[in-house]
């Protein structure tokens, strides 16, 4: 059975990989998670197994690709890169992402003050 | 945009490399574990504890691959397979049920799917032609009728020629020539008339055969291919171009055995040399839907075989199609078509319609307006349509009280999926997988058996329809898709109740209990929602069978009226000496010589002629005037009569005397009125035959019918009554009713006028079986002239049968609908009350130990039967009461709610279902008491 869990859920995390992935350059999986973890601050702990179903989902769309190479230790791991594609999506989906967040603040502060 | 498309492109290719991306996923999480790990040793962990905590932070591996798996599928397509495979099982298991089922459904809808494929070759086949939706019918209307000298339809599209607001799609060769050479809006034009009856001579014996008379564009126009030898072009289509025909398929195969040799081979038609060119794909038998052409000849040439006939802007005769131009709107050709037309009858030499009559010109699809013998056949197919979905329903319910039944065998097995954690919209789905795989196996042999009924009831049509029902019934993707879609829909509507119900379950109750008890108050409630359906399938049987009923009283009430004369033992054959070129006086001279011949025959009792033959369909009528009581205009059948023609026929003369040689001789020599025309019988619609003629010194005598006497004359003596037709017409006897053309007409008023020449049929009053004397009249015949080919020899029993074709078909087709709907009702009740004997098995033992006698228990079965019957009955009675009125136009003499039927098929449909009980009856009244008791 798939875990369904909300579509924003799934889509959150799926564009934090790929906001991730813009910014480091190739990661594999592990350097996805502690990545995210670390910029969250520790705030969001994931089960880190979690994030290879949002990148199954990336490179299904063609947004992301992959690749076998070695890690830092020379350890062979599976690195995942940004495609044209993916950046195009991305900034499509930033643009969303703030207008939303805009707006959510703003009725927020307004329900507040009232 | 297309994202999901590359998604499931991706997952494909995922489903076929599993093994691979399982292997590199199963690596890729390995290394993530070991950066985990090596990162939690570097925090200071020990080893053990590190590796720990690094499988908790990255989640269950197997989890994690399940998931990984699925997104890499088509997880909806692999449970969908193994639903299948798991259904399947299920269905082998119980190959009992599954038979009934599979055969119940197989009724059901290979019922349907017989039923659709007749609708479909009736009422939706596309005409057989090259694009047909480029192709249109010319009409006509107007406020009154065109002042035409005359018009024939033969059955293509619509006609109504009535003074008020007539319309049709006859019309005048000028017209059509200007049409082709003046409009730009079609890229071709086309007229064509027929079927004509004519002598085929110089192919064995001299026969009739049917032939459409088409311009040289016809063939072009449809893009109608020849399948051997070449078609009909527009250089055959001039006055000194040699006379050239082409066969249809189906005639190239019966008269000249489908030889190639006959193409180039000369025959005569009409005693005129023409020669055979070609012969058309065997797809191609008929352009409107039902008729059929034995060949087609040009317009040209259509002028020496009938010489007497004119193409002159007052002969409304010919149907026209045309094919629109590309990019050329239908509005457009019609506003082109309608300069013309109005130009034509407004305008011309010598105007038939006047302004105020707004005559136009509208211009129709060609497959919506070429309706051809559609009509005839419409709504009893629709109603046959009704009746067959009703016995889906049945059907449906009866699978239904099936499943729920079995659904009591199969309670702990859902009820261990369910404790074990099977979602239920997972089983929901599993369950309505075995359902709709039932009935895909329903619907798969449903397809044969409805061929095979198909073939049996168009065997039954052309039986009795001569050559009336020419759809050709052949399979076509239409078919093939309604009848998956009935099946699915099928599997879904009869499985989901049960579907459900098995999957809301009182789980601690389920697994304790037994799996054949179920949980009591379930089964209880389950014996309740099959109740639901057994008086659901009785109620609808009751409706199937009282429409059933209704049409069988109709063919019963037609088959046993009596239309005034004697039809047993009466041999009919129709001869047209006109083809063969006689004139009227010499017509005359061989009718006399036929007649004695053949009246002298051992075994033949009398004989006479006369045209039309009665109850053959045809129809002849006129207006008289009654001069003398000042009524004019008076709408009269009229039969032409030979010698003997009411003796022969055993119609009893009322009053006066029948006509005698010298009534013969004066007739003729006013060639009177009603001439016999050269279509056959039926071909051509209502016109009347009277000639205009100068008037004779002596009217010409005839007889009326008593209904004549009773509607026009009253009170006054008929005997010497002068009226007119034309001309003077002294009634010299009265003969009483008898019906006409068929058998569902009212009598109208009728005169008999003496036959003076052109065609006629023959009627012989034979001692026994009539057609023993065929081969005998044939020799007659023969004797006078061997040139002379007989024509619709049959029985005029037969005549009544092919009469009756139709109410014959529905009739048959009803009871049979009605004796399955009953049967499947039976059935289900059945299976309802050996489920319900067996769950009281334990309490019937009880009865019994505690003294319940036999006839008690039986009763008590029994009575529980009867109850859901009666239910069932009544709301089918209320049922059928309020939908037997759509069948009004097909009874007669039976109203739609009438009660004879009603209380007649109700009494059926309970003595069959007393049956259905009887048996679980009898079975509990066996149930052992120590046994059942025991059992505990």
């Amino acid at each position: 059975m798939i875990q369904t869990k909300s579509e924003v859920l799934q889509g959150t995390l799926d564009l934090m990989v790929l906001k991730t992935l813009a910014a480091m350059g190739p990661l594999h999986g592990y350097g996805i998670a502690r990545r995210i973890e670390q910029l969250s601050e520790d705030v969001l702990r994931l089960n880190q197994g979690t994030i290879y179903a949002s990148l199954v989902r990336l490179l299904q769309k063609g947004w992301i690709s992959a690749a076998w190479g070695a890690s830092e230790n020379n350890r062979k791991a599976k690195f995942y890169s940004i495609t044209r594609a993916g950046r195009k999506q991305l900034n499509a989906e930033t643009e969303n992402w703030k207008r939303i967040s805009a707006v959510i603040g703003r009725v927020l502060q307004l329900a507040e003050r009232m | 945009m297309f994202n999901w498309l590359k998604v499931l492109g991706s997952r494909i290719h995922g489903l076929l490399a599993r093994r691979e991306i399982d292997q590199d996923f199963r690596q890729e999480l390995d290394a993530h574990l070991e950066m985990l790990t090596e990162e939690n040793i570097r925090r200071g962990l020990p080893p053990e504890e590190a590796r720990r905590t690094a499988r908790m932070r990255l989640g269950g591996s197997s989890q994690l691959r399940d998931t990984h798996r699925e997104l890499w599928g088509l997880p909806w397509l692999e449970t969908f397979f193994q639903d299948i495979r798991y259904g399947a099982r299920q269905l082998r298991r119980n190959p009992g049920f599954t038979w009934v089922a599979v055969i119940t459904l197989a009724l059901g809808i290979g019922a349907n799917t017989a039923i659709f494929s007749l609708l479909d070759a009736v009422m939706l086949r596309s005409l057989p032609v090259r694009d047909p939706s480029q192709l249109v019918v010319f009409t006509w209307r107007a406020r009154h009728l065109p002042a035409y000298t005359g018009y024939s339809s033969y059955s293509d599209c619509f006609t109504n020629i009535s003074q008020v607001n007539p319309s049709g799609c006859s019309f005048p060769l000028p017209i059509f020539d200007r049409m082709q050479s003046e409009t730009k809006a079609f890229s071709s034009v086309t007229a064509f008339a027929g079927p004509a009856s004519l002598e085929v001579t110089g192919n064995g014996p001299p026969s009739i055969a049917h032939g459409e008379v088409v311009s040289g564009s016809f063939f072009p126009t449809l893009g109608v291919p020849a399948a051997i030898g070449r078609t009909i072009d527009p250089q055959d289509d001039s006055p000194d171009a040699t006379p050239v025909i082409v066969l249809s398929h189906a005639y190239w195969q019966n008269a000249f055995g489908g030889v190639r040799s006959a193409i180039g081979r000369t025959v005569d038609l009409n005693n005129v040399p023409f020669t055979i060119v070609g012969v058309t794909a065997p797809s191609f038998a008929r352009l409107a839907p039902g008729k059929s052409e034995d060949f087609w000849l040009p317009i040209a040439m259509a002028k020496r075989l009938h010489p007497r006939d004119r193409n002159d802007i007052g002969s409304w005769s010919w149907v026209m199609l045309g094919r629109l131009k590309d990019g050329v709107s239908l509005g457009r050709a019609q506003a082109a078509a309608n300069l013309i037309f109005r130009d034509e009858v407004l305008h011309g030499a010598k105007p038939l319609s006047k302004p105020q009559d707004d005559p136009a010109v509208a211009l129709l699809p060609a497959q919506e307006g070429l309706t051809g013998f559609r009509w005839l056949f419409s709504q009893q197919l629709h109603d046959l349509m009704f009746a067959v979905v009703l016995i889906l329903l049945i059907a449906s319910a009866n699978v239904a009280g099936l499943l729920l039944a079995r659904a009591t065998t199969r309670v702990k097995e859902m009820a261990v999926r369910l404790a074990v954690g099977a979602a239920r919209g997972r089983i929901l789905r599993q369950l309505l997988t075995e359902s709709v795989m039932l009935s895909a196996a329903g619907g798969t042999l449903g397809i044969v058996l409805a061929y095979w009924c198909v073939d049996v009831i168009t065997e039954l049509i052309w039986h009795s329809a001569g050559n009336h029902f020419s759809f050709a019934v052949t399979p076509d993707w239409r078919i093939l898709v309604f009848t998956i879609a009935v099946s699915f829909l099928t599997g879904i509507l009869f499985g989901f109740v049960p579907a459900l119900s098995s999957t809301r379950l009182d789980l601690n109750l389920a697994l304790k209990e037994g799996a054949s008890t179920g949980g009591q108050p379930r089964s209880r409630r389950r014996f309740r929602a099959g109740s639901a359906l057994v008086i659901a399938q009785v109620g609808l049987s009751m409706t199937v069978l009282a429409g059933a009923g209704l049409l069988f009283r109709t063919l019963r009430n037609l088959r046993d009226l009596n239309p005034g004369f004697d039809t047993r033992n009466v041999l009919v054959f129709g001869l047209d000496p006109t083809l063969a070129g006689y004139k009227d006086a010499q017509i005359q001279n061989l009718y006399r010589s036929v007649r004695n011949r053949i009246a002298a025959l051992p075994g033949v009792l009398s004989a006479s002629y006369s045209f039309p033959a009665l109850l053959t369909g045809g129809l002849s009528t006129t207006v008289v005037q009654i001069r003398r009581l000042g009524r004019e205009g008076m709408p009269v059948d009229i039969v032409n009569t030979g010698p003997g023609f009411f003796h022969t026929m055993r119609i009893p003369l009322l009053t006066g005397r029948t006509f005698t040689a010298v009534d013969y001789g004066q007739a003729a020599k006013g060639d009177m009125a009603a001439k016999p025309s050269e279509q056959p019988a039926g071909s051509a619609a209502s016109k009347p035959r009277a000639k205009r003629s100068k008037l004779a010194a002596a009217p010409t005598s005839v007889l009326v019918n008593a209904m004549f006497v009773r509607k026009y004359l009253r009170t006054h003596n008929p005997l010497g009554e002068i009226i007119s037709i034309d001309r003077p017409l002294e009634i010299i006897g009265v003969v009483a009713d008898t019906k006409y053309d068929d058998l569902r007409r009212s009598i109208h008023p009728a005169v008999y006028v003496p036959v003076t020449g052109g065609g006629a049929y023959f009627e012989l009053r034979t001692a026994g079986n009539p057609a023993v004397f065929i081969p005998a009249v044939r020799t007659a015949v023969d004797h006078v002239d061997s040139h002379l080919p007989l024509f619709d020899v049959r029985s005029e029993s037969q005549n009544v049968d092919a009469l009756l074709m139709q109410e014959r078909l529905v009739a048959r087709l009803g009871s049979f609908f009605g004796t399955l709907a009953v049967v499947l009702a039976c059935v289900g009740l059945y299976g309802l009350l050996s489920y319900e004997v067996t769950r009281r098995t334990r309490e019937v033992g009880l009865r019994i130990a505690l003294g319940a006698q036999k006839s008690d228990v039986l009763k008590m079965v029994t009575g529980q039967g009867l109850n859901l019957v009666i239910i069932g009955v009544a709301i089918g009675i209320v049922g059928a009461l309020g939908l037997t009125r759509f069948l009004s136009s097909l009874l007669y003499g039976v109203k739609p709610t009438d009660p004879l039927t009603f209380v007649a098929v109700s009494l059926i449909l309970t003595g069959a279902a007393l049956l259905a009980c009887y048996i679980p009856a009898r079975r509990a009244t066996k149930v052992d008491p120590m046994v059942a008791l025991r059992y505990e």
